[in-house]
């Protein structure tokens, strides 16, 4: 009885993770735009979720050009295949790369055979998330102005492997910032059963 | 599923340690202190020396950037042979020997992220080793492909700053567009690049005489339209250099005043097409003109009114001092008591119309009037002015584009009846003669037409857009029934506002009267 259990745990709790690693995504997302001021605060409206308010753009074409990229997002994840996610934020007229923020996508190891899987409560990832999108907000404080209007692009790095809908993806420039000029903090992580989501932000800075 | 892990796995193990760039900040300097060490020795164990040269050779080449020194004197250390053995599966030790030498070629490239990404998308090419120690260091992976979607972001809708403020000033626009609209009209006509020129030739150029005949001036032609036939006559032309800035036709209708951009004022016979006289002496041009019997008062641009007997040689009668603007309306009441004058300067004047014998004999120096009342409570040009047929004391005065007010007057006592505020700038006023209501005429935004119940100013009707761009000047018919509008977009319009009330009508009224007072009559 005990292994059939496990693997229905496991099964569950991929797509669970899934579900769990992707609309974080579309939350932190929604922080990263709004406090870099991507978009109009104005196109913002207050979302309750991870027992705090986030806010999240209610601009439908923004809206749901997130909904598209995340869907992919979600099948990748669900095979597995994509390592990072980026959001790049860039100067609209240069085209030059402003701010990456970088989220680690990692398998973490199933448990071993046999052993009493430690699933981690949902509050406690909640928790976690929460100090994640908390974290990115507090960014603002030491982040540069960018005074320039900005765009934002979301890199996907995905395993040679993956599957890759034609026409909808493609192959792009990392949009990297030179190493001289860039800093980089790093943040909190969350993890999942499955999932472990470490953040990064790495900024251009110049002396 | 583990294909995937384990290249995931090495680089957890790989970042984790070395979080940092080359000038990563303080904080995580402390973590780098130790980690490099913790790395060489996950590391180097199973590297052959040849490797290390090499690769400590590549890194030293890379120069310029400190952190890369970091490593180099890391990879230095003798590697402690300790237990960590495994770790070092993470490196996949087979492939170095081979592409090593890839590194040398790519020393020209100086920034490490563009080299490291450049190497992550031709993975087989670069030195497994120092791309990992560069995407450890950069915190990108290998052997990755990297994605983006295939559209570009969509724009933000609004700019961050303007949103708001267009929120707030959308009331403002809608109920007084005042503030922003310009001398040159609506916005469409900018895009069509309506010079203004034409706007001042059509300031007011438009007259409807009593014998039925439109007056048009178009430039430098005056040209008349005979309403009862439909025929169009071309009066004369301006002098050369000049236009025409306004025409008015005598009470009669027997007589065309023509004023000129130079200051004249020429009277025209309509019935002949001929010109009987030129009247010189205004130094700017003459912006409106009013006729009362034999005199034509003129509103100049130095902002004087004049009036002229036209039968006398020594045509200037009288000077009316009394705005620092253009004059830009002028009208005499029907008898001829007083004439009202509007300015440029926001001001409208009543003036004692009586000339009489006061005009002196001899010198240059002529009889000047006294306003009877000066009102300055409107804050735009006043163009628009209209005396009541009905009710002689009832002045209807509208203000400009920032005033948008229509005020009555009574001139008697000097007070302000009513007023109106209305969605955007009055262009003319006229009253009915048959009915209590006032006719207003709108530019931008509305370009309308208004009708409003006398006295109450209730809206009894409105034309949006009458016209495509704002409307200029209106002339009422004698008939009292039609208006004709003129406007910037270069098109006369006729309107049936009212309908004349026929005999017919009244007779239908009386009889019905009658036949009620002869039901009452039953009843009692």
């Amino acid at each position: 009885m005990a292994p059939t259990k496990q693997s229905q745990r496991q099964a569950i709790t991929l797509k669970g993770s899934t579900a769990l690693v992707t609309e974080f995504f579309k939350y932190a997302v929604n922080t990263i735009l709004f406090q870099r001021e991507v978009y109009p605060s104005d196109d913002f409206h207050m979302v309750k979720k991870y027992g705090q308010v986030v806010l999240v753009t209610q601009d439908l074409a923004v809206e749901n050009y997130l909904e598209k990229i995340l869907k992919q997002v979600q099948k990748w994840l669900l095979t597995g295949s994509v390592t990072q996610l980026v959001l790049v934020i860039l100067a609209k007229d240069t085209r030059t790369a402003l701010e990456r923020w970088v989220f680690d996508i990692k398998l973490v190891d199933p448990p071993p055979e046999g052993s009493e899987s430690t699933g981690k409560a949902e509050a406690e990832i909640q928790s976690e998330i929460r100090a994640i999108l908390k974290q990115i907000v507090s960014m603002v404080t030491f982040l540069p102005v960018m005074q320039e209007e900005k765009v934002f692009n979301i890199l996907a790095y995905t395993a040679e492997s993956a599957d890759v809908p034609a026409g909808e993806w493609m192959d792009t420039d990392p949009l990297a910032i030179e190493a001289g000029k860039s800093q980089q903090v790093k943040m909190r992580s969350f993890s999942t059963d499955v999932h472990r989501i470490e953040a990064m932000v790495a900024y251009r800075y110049e002396e | 599923m583990s294909g995937v892990k384990t290249p995931s796995r090495r680089r957890v193990r790989s970042e984790v340690k070395t979080p940092l760039t080359p000038s990563l900040s303080s904080a995580f300097n402390t973590v780098s202190i130790e980690s490099p060490i913790k790395r060489a020795t996950s590391t180097s164990i199973p590297l052959s020396d040849a490797f290390q040269r090499q690769a400590s050779g590549g890194v030293i080449r890379k120069g310029g950037v400190e952190s890369r020194i970091d490593v180099v004197t890391l990879d230095y250390v003798p590697p402690p042979k300790s237990a960590e053995i495994k770790r070092s599966r993470s490196t996949p030790a087979i492939n170095l020997s081979d592409r090593d030498r890839f590194i040398t070629s790519r020393d020209h490239t100086l920034e490490v992220s563009a080299t490291l990404d450049q190497m992550s998308l031709n993975a087989p090419s670069g030195s497994p080793t120092h791309v990992a120690r560069l995407a450890a260091a950069a915190g990108v992976p290998l052997n990755r492909r990297i994605l983006g979607y295939h559209l570009q972001p969509p724009s933000a809708s609004s700019d961050t700053t303007l949103a708001l403020q267009r929120e707030f000033a959308r009331p403002l626009y809608a109920n007084r567009p005042g503030s922003l609209a310009s001398s040159t009209g609506s916005t469409t006509n900018k895009t069509r690049k309506i010079s203004t020129n034409p706007e001042r030739v059509l300031d007011a150029p438009v007259c409807w005489s009593s014998l039925n005949c439109v007056a048009v001036a178009l430039e430098s032609s005056t040209y008349i339209w005979k309403a009862d036939t439909g025929a169009v006559v071309q009066m004369g032309e301006a002098p050369a250099g000049t236009y025409v800035s306004s025409v008015n036709f005598s009470n009669d209708g027997a007589f065309l005043g023509i004023g000129l951009g130079t200051g004249e004022v020429e009277l025209w016979d309509v019935e002949r097409g001929t010109k009987l006289r030129t009247m010189a002496g205004h130094q700017a041009q003459v912006a409106v003109l009013s006729w009362w019997q034999h005199l034509l008062s003129s509103g100049c641009g130095d902002g004087s009114v004049w009036h002229h007997d036209v039968r006398v040689p020594r045509h200037k009668v009288m000077e009316l001092l009394g705005h620092s603007g253009e004059v830009c309306g002028l009208e005499w009441r029907k008898d001829g008591e007083l004439i009202a004058s509007g300015g440029n300067d926001n001001v409208v004047n009543i003036w004692d119309g009586r000339v009489g014998d006061t005009a002196p004999v001899g010198g240059d120096n002529v009889a000047q009037g006294n306003a009877k009342w000066t009102k300055r409570n409107h804050t735009a040009a006043v163009k628009a002015l209209a005396w009541s047929p009905w009710q002689p004391n009832l002045l209807a005065s509208g203000g400009g584009t920032n005033d948008a007010t229509i005020n009555i007057w009574n001139s008697t006592t000097g007070a302000r009846l009513h007023t109106h505020t209305t969605p955007s700038q009055i262009t003319s006023l006229h009253f009915s003669p048959h009915r209590k209501e006032l006719l207003s005429t709108h530019g931008y935004p509305t370009n309308a037409i208004g009708v409003w119940s006398y006295p109450g100013l209730e809206r009894v009707a409105e034309i949006r857009d009458a016209h495509d761009s704002r409307v200029l000047f209106s002339a009422i018919s004698p008939g009292g029934d039609m208006v004709v509008t003129g406007a910037g977009d270069e098109s006369l319009k006729f309107w049936r506002i009212w309908d004349i009330p026929t005999a017919e009508k009244k007779s239908k009224y009386k009889r019905a009267r009658e036949r009620g007072d002869a039901e009452r009559s039953a009843v009692d």
